[in-house]
């Protein structure tokens, strides 16, 4: 039954008119900000329509992670036999019970629905997966019935190309579409695709190719389904090359789920290529930027493997997340205690940095056995509201160490700021409201905790667990601060640098070939006096890098840039040097390893 | 004027007071016995607390250890015998506990098939911990409290943090009670909060509780161990849950906890005292204490500690204000980024290591390479006492600071290990496997190997000289003190390492002469090159001070008179090191060659440029000796680790090598971050082990002061120089209070400009004395008591 809410209107036209707005906001306003006051991330530009498909963060439950844990008792007929009908159904009502009213909507079924408990494939006279009859006795329009009934979403999966299994000897007809066999959707060498070489690559030069995509996405909508993963999807699912470039799929399944008149939420996973991003945004809702967040251990989770890879693979991605389309950092697993893997802190962390970086929250927990603080971290109104809010994207305002500071500009003017401390122990670390933009004082809210802290001058610093965190509503009560630009191209350089052009950077040239020794050094800093400044630093890294800052000739302090997705990109991050009244120096030197390239940078004209 | 904050009437008293003290440590106790009740004890003063110590005496933090990173992060308290390193997370307080006498192990003189001792934690033995505790507040999360501050009162010696949570400030301190035998703890709130939460007490070696207040137990090698806690609040409820005490709604909280073992430093009784049950004599202090009020308690711990932290005073100049709004280890971090002096910070780092030798040497064993604190059962080295550096160094800086009461758990471990070590070394080190034994057949004294334990047992190779250093090391004591009741104590040891010594050294005729000399037999300087080598430098050297230390001490005793003239007919005759011609090197071994490895940690062939007197940059030594072992220091290089820096610093500073000396302190600054060597947030100095993994090595923490020291005074017995190794960065303005002096004096000195501005000295005992500064020279001397004012060393 189809949901009222459900608008019959195409997605895709919309879609495409809000992604151009924010690529051109985007490109528009960095250089902007920094000439004007270079102080917080630029603000999304408002969408002109919110999308009928992630208009904002989707937020659910995945089956996923219990399947793929080896956490006792889960998955008692082997390996990734928690995905069965009755604990879909289980969970779903738990979700309607206990988090659909704070906007949890999505159920979703991952991989295994056609397979029986031995991973064996079942598919249709079509070549179409078929529900097993074991796992889903009832079917999977049952089961989706089941779902809308309780007022919430139904997902499916599939992985990308034509599953070995539904080739058939070529033989298979393609539904609905006369005299298509399956032969002739696929390449004649039978080329394989997908993050598992599981499938054949599907050609799409022959016309019968998108009837069998058509295929795929009518049964889904016949059956009810409003949300689709596809994995293994490339360039990306660690892999690359022509024969794992899924472009041609994605935009098949765009077509499909558009002809089915169903809005059909299309989520790709796993590690997608930053470098087709543009891709994913024309033809999906939504993509997951790293690898299963899933530890495939005795626990869902792990810090280590991978939650902790997030906090420095998220922030390239940043400015792509909008509504339409956005980046997922994968299932949110933090409430259910001891079976998650994680501390306390780690919980509050992986919570705080999925809700400020907008992911999707998609919870992959047993959610019939929350415990009060993971129910509370899933519940949170004021994070979930930071989350589906129309502020940007958190993206690092500091650069990427062990404790580093995230913030977001809200359209109201408060700042949304997230402390971290990554390191193995505890430790203070510190929001600098310059690195914000402002100066002297701001009332803070913490999030977490419902307490209002009142004004702060210059800063908060609060003591951290190891991997903990903070969150902060930050309102300004201050003036701003006014910065004074310095080229790294007119800057002194010595070693293997050079002078690069580099189109997004400030007057078009950045510092590059930063690496053993190389370094620049930016004269004539002018200060009015001594102290501790937060110079905001324009730099273009494909991968993450550290770089020795220091002034004066001074010793240097290392600190780690994100990377900034590829070397045409441009980010900044605030890095704090003390400088002395007057004239310095200020050097980013390699040391003896590779350094980000340095585009720019910005000192406050005063402390 | 006198400068001095000190009342000059109250340190006279301090002064007896330790003397009295000094005395009654002579008849060393066993580690853990019955004390005085504590509510009526005489010393329980009722003088209200004393001020806070001064912003420069503190350190600070804003943020808490955890489990994980307690050697980094924990704050080390202690009362001489127990310890713990302390969390201060506010919802989750972790003691761990530890006793010095905390020891698995034993006598270990079985010898392994190369003739060495075996070294493992069953057999030789290892450091471990006695107890756990946790005070955990559920509704203090971390995550849920601001304003987190944590500091460390060197002033008072107490420990604590305090945070805000729902407008409620909340503060806790901890301390060791010496007077009262048991850690403290003291919860406290301003504005209506309450402490709600539970206590427990645990092992650490799979003891099964059964009680919350206390438990006992015995480790396979017999020893026999127990803690108790007991806990008191103001308002709300204390219950006994099970393993568990709960607390509910209290206003304010005192834990307190004491633990002990049965061990005796007797070797006749085995090192046990078998009538001692530890568990209940745990519970008896841990009772009484909890009977005093808490303000007592701090009260009595405060004046304790302030009778030995007051006598030492220091300042190397003014650090600025940038430099003090700063934490301790942002403070570390800038210091070495910015490569900036920051004398208050210098000048608490050296305070911090008295911190730990008040907390961590009185009334029982010595410190070990980790002195009193551990973060589990598994140190590094067994956290023992290593014989060729370390056990020596972790003990240069207590006279050198004022801390003489503190030296007596050396003196008192190496009486009481004698007669074992007597023993095993009459039984073992003549094994013919054993590849360091006398050539001569003979075997005399005693003797120990590199590491040693506390049940008279050694672990791993012989070392021969490492008598012969213990020796010297305990002379120094005397040296700074005058105690002839101290002398007579180590007598004994001086004699049997000369009777060891006698029986060892060998004639050989030097090449191309006819000049028969005395040299150690087959031997390895520490640690590296041959380990066959006859003569090597740091064993002739050692023992040519030992031998002079000993004729003094039958001289001053008047025993002995005829042995003693044999040993000075030895020494004599005791090759003395020779410059290489090839490096122009002090050679290391009896070769114009580098057998070892030129950058190696240890200085042992310089072992009489610092801590020994013989190599002297002032004439009295030839010059191509003082410049060959110049040379060798240089080549040694400024870049190693704690204890090897601060060593090379005190032999810099005896080279009045200022800026080389200061070099190497601000190198042991350094902040140590994922385990490289320097020094951790909590000051504790940490040795790079392997990449990645520091571990926590005392000795630097003491080693380092002490090196400081020297820089500021040098002293032999009859001899004082001011200043001799000044760096710039403390010149500009600083003084010394109460620094001790070899030959039994105390000066008090203040300088600017590079110049001593005032000096007074005070005999302590020592008759006469120069007093140098540059090419000025006085000769003073006085009564035992008396004091005198220098001038004329400022022009």
């Amino acid at each position: 039954m189809r949901s009222s809410s459900y608008s019959a209107l195409p997605a895709r036209a919309l879609r495409a008119l809000v992604v151009l707005a924010l690529t051109a906001g985007v490109t528009a306003a960095v250089p902007a900000a920094r000439a004007e006051t270079a102080a917080a991330p630029p603000a999304a530009p408002a969408a002109p329509a919110a999308p009928a498909v992630a208009a904002k963060p989707y937020m659910g439950w995945t089956s996923w992670t219990m399947q793929s844990s080896k956490y006792p008792g889960l998955n008692p007929k082997g390996d990734y036999s928690y995905l069965s009908e009755a604990n879909v159904l289980k969970q779903t009502d738990a979700m309607a019970a206990k988090l659909k009213k704070y906007g949890y909507e999505y159920v979703n079924i991952d991989a295994g629905w056609w397979m029986d408990w031995s991973w064996t494939s079942h598919f249709d006279e079509y070549g179409r997966q078929k529900a097993d009859p074991v796992r889903f006795p009832s079917g999977m329009k049952a089961v989706a019935d089941h779902i809308h009934a309780k007022g919430l979403k139904a997902g499916i999966y599939l992985p990308v190309g034509l599953e070995k299994g539904a080739y058939g000897d070529g033989k298979n007809p393609i539904w609905n579409a006369g005299g298509c066999t399956t032969a002739d959707i696929v390449y004649d060498d039978l080329r394989t695709t997908n993050g598992w070489d599981s499938a054949y690559k599907i050609d799409f030069s022959d016309p019968c190719a998108q009837k069998y995509i058509d295929s795929q996405a009518r049964m889904f909508a016949d059956w009810g389904y409003d949300f689709l993963k596809l994995d293994g999807v490339g360039p990306g699912s660690f892999k690359s090359g022509d024969n794992y470039d899924n472009v041609p799929d994605v935009a098949a399944w765009h077509q499909a789920i558009e002809a089915t008149g169903r809005p059909i939420h299309l989520e790709l996973s796993w590690s997608l290529d930053y470098g087709h991003i543009a891709d994913w945004k024309k033809y999906s809702n939504g993509w997951r930027i790293d690898t299963d967040v899933e530890c495939y251990c005795n626990t869902l989770v792990s810090w280590e493997n991978s939650v902790d890879d997030r906090w420095d693979d998220a922030p390239a991605w940043t400015a792509h997340a909008g509504p339409g389309g956005w980046n997922d950092l994968d299932s949110l697993n933090v409430g259910n205690g001891e079976m998650d893997g994680l501390t306390k802190a780690e919980r509050q962390s992986y919570a705080t940095l999925w809700a400020i970086a907008k992911s999707p929250l998609f919870t992959g927990d047993d959610l019939t056995r929350l415990d009060s603080y993971g129910l509370k971290l899933l519940t949170d109104r004021e994070v979930i509201a930071i989350n589906q809010s129309d502020a940007p994207p958190a993206e690092p305002v500091t650069a990427s160490d062990a404790q580093q500071v995230w913030a977001a500009k809200n359209p109201d003017g408060t700042y949304t700021v997230a402390l971290f401390n990554l390191a193995d122990a505890p430790a203070a670390v510190t929001a600098d409201w310059a690195a914000l933009g402002f100066k002297g004082r701001a009332s803070v809210r913490d999030v977490w905790n419902k307490e209002n802290l009142g004004n702060r001058t210059g800063g908060i610093t609060e003591a951290l667990p190891a991997h903990g965190s903070r969150l902060f509503t930050v309102t300004p009560r201050g003036t701003r601060l006014a910065w004074t630009a310095h080229e790294a191209e007119a800057g002194t350089l010595a070693g293997n640098a050079v002078v690069a052009g580099c189109s997004a950077c400030s007057d078009g040239h950045k510092v590059g070939n930063l690496y053993s020794g190389g370094k620049v050094t930016v004269e004539d800093v002018v200060v009015p006096s001594s102290g501790t400044y937060q110079v905001e630093v324009a730099y273009v890294s494909g991968d993450p890098r550290s770089v020795l800052v220091s002034a004066n000739g001074g010793g240097g302090t290392s600190h780690r840039f994100a990377s900034t997705g590829d070397w045409g990109t441009v980010g900044s991050v605030y890095v704090p040097v003390k400088l002395k009244a007057g004239t310095n120096t200020i050097t980013f030197d390699s040391g003896t390893g590779y350094a980000p390239d340095i585009d720019r940078i910005d000192v406050p004209t005063s402390l | 004027m006198n400068p001095s904050p000190h009342d000059p009437s109250r340190r006279g008293v301090l002064s007896l007071a330790t003397t009295a003290g000094l005395t009654a440590a002579l008849g060393a106790l066993p580690a853990f016995t019955a004390s005085a009740a504590p509510a009526d004890r005489p010393d329980r003063t009722t003088e209200s607390p004393l001020p806070a110590g001064a912003a420069r005496e503190q350190l600070w933090w804003r943020a808490p250890g955890d489990e994980g990173s307690l050697i980094e992060q924990g704050l080390p308290v202690g009362n001489g015998r127990i310890g713990a390193l302390a969390s201060n997370d506010p919802g989750h307080e972790l003691l761990l506990i530890t006793d010095a006498t905390m020891w698995t192990g034993g006598l270990n003189d079985t010898l392994d098939q190369d003739g060495q001792f075996p070294y493992g934690r069953a057999d030789f033995g290892s450091f471990t911990l006695l107890a756990r505790l946790t005070v955990d507040l559920p509704d203090h999360d971390l995550g849920s409290v601001h304003d987190y501050r944590r500091t460390l009162d060197l002033a008072q010696g107490v420990a604590g943090c305090s945070y805000v949570r729902s407008g409620v400030t909340y503060r806790r301190e901890m301390y060791a009670s010496h007077p009262d035998d048991v850690i403290v703890l003291h919860f406290t709130q301003s504005g209506g909060g309450r402490h709600t939460g539970s206590i427990t007490l645990t092992g650490t070696h799979g003891e099964k509780p059964d009680s919350a207040e206390s438990f006992g137990a015995a480790l396979p090698n017999g020893l026999r161990y127990g803690a108790a806690v007991q806990a008191r609040a103001t308002g709300g409820k204390v219950t006994v849950q099970g393993t568990r005490i709960d607390f509910a709604g209290c206003q304010e909280l005192t834990v307190v906890v004491c633990a002990g073992t049965n061990y005796a430093p007797d070797a006749g009784a085995g090192f046990r005292d078998a009538s001692l049950d530890p568990e209940r004599l745990a519970r008896t202090k841990a009772r009484a204490a909890a009977a005093v009020p808490a303000d007592a308690l701090r009260r009595t711990h405060v004046a304790d500690y302030r009778a030995l932290y007051g006598r030492f005073g220091l300042s190397l100049g003014t650090s600025t204000a940038g430099q003090r709004a700063l934490d301790t280890w942002e403070r570390l971090h800038a210091r070495a980024r910015d490569d900036e002096p920051d004398p208050e910070l210098e000048a608490a780092y050296l305070q911090f290591g008295r911190y730990l030798m008040i907390s961590g040497s009185r009334d029982s064993l010595p410190l070990g390479l980790q002195g009193l604190w551990l973060d589990g059962n598994d140190p590094d080295w067994m956290g023992d006492y290593h014989t060729d550096i370390n056990i020596q160094m972790n003990y240069w800086m207590a006279d050198r600071t004022g801390l003489s009461a503190c030296f007596d758990a050396l003196a008192d471990y190496c009486l009481a290990q004698l007669p074992a070590w007597t023993d095993v070394t009459r039984r073992r080190f003549g094994d013919p496997r054993n590849r360091f034994r006398n050539t001569s057949g003979r075997t005399a004294g005693w003797a120990v190997a590199f590491s040693t334990n506390p049940y008279g047992g050694s672990g791993w190779w012989w070392h021969p000289a490492g008598n012969a250093w213990l020796c010297t090391t305990l002379w120094e004591h005397y040296e700074y003190t005058g105690s002839r009741e101290y002398l007579k104590k180590i007598y004994p040891l001086l004699k049997g390492a000369c009777e060891f010594w006698e029986a060892r050294l060998l004639p050989v005729t030097l090449p191309g002469t006819s000049k028969e000399v005395l040299v150690d037999d087959h031997d390895w300087s520490p640690e590296h090159g041959p380990q066959d080598a006859r003569g090597i430098t740091y064993a002739q050297e050692v023992v040519w001070t030992l031998f002079g230390h000993y004729c003094t001490a039958a001289a001053a005793l008047g025993r002995d008179t005829r042995y003693a003239d044999t040993v000075a007919a030895l020494r004599r005759k005791l090759y003395l090191p020779e410059v290489s011609p090839t490096t122009g090197w002090l050679q290391e071994w009896m070769s114009p060659d580098n057998l070892g490895e030129t950058e190696h940690r240890h200085l042992s062939p310089l072992i009489n440029l610092f801590p020994g007197d013989r190599i002297r940059p002032d004439g009295s030594t030839p010059k191509d000796v003082v410049a060959g072992a110049t040379a060798l220091l240089t080549a040694r290089g400024m870049e190693n680790f704690g204890w090897a820096n601060a060593w090379r610093g005190a032999c810099w500073a005896r080279l009045k090598n200022a800026e080389n000396a200061y070099r190497l302190i601000a190198n042991n600054l350094r902040p140590s971050t994922d385990g490289r060597n320097g020094t951790a947030s909590n000051l504790f100095d940490i040795y790079e082990a392997e990449r990645g993994r520091g571990i926590f090595q005392i000795d630097a923490n003491f080693g380092t002061p002490a090196a400081m020291v020297e820089m500021l005074l040098y002293s032999r017995p009859g001899h004082i120089e001011l200043l001799p190794a000044l760096p710039d960065a403390w010149a500009a303005a600083g003084h010394l209070e109460g620094v001790p002096a070899r030959g039994g004096f105390e000066v008090d000195l203040r300088w600017r400009d590079g110049r001593p501005t005032h000096v007074t000295v005070r005999s302590v005992g020592g008759r006469t004395t120069t007093v140098a500064h540059g090419s000025t020279t006085r000769q003073i001397t006085l009564r035992p008591g008396a004091s005198v004012t220098l001038k004329g060393f400022g022009r």
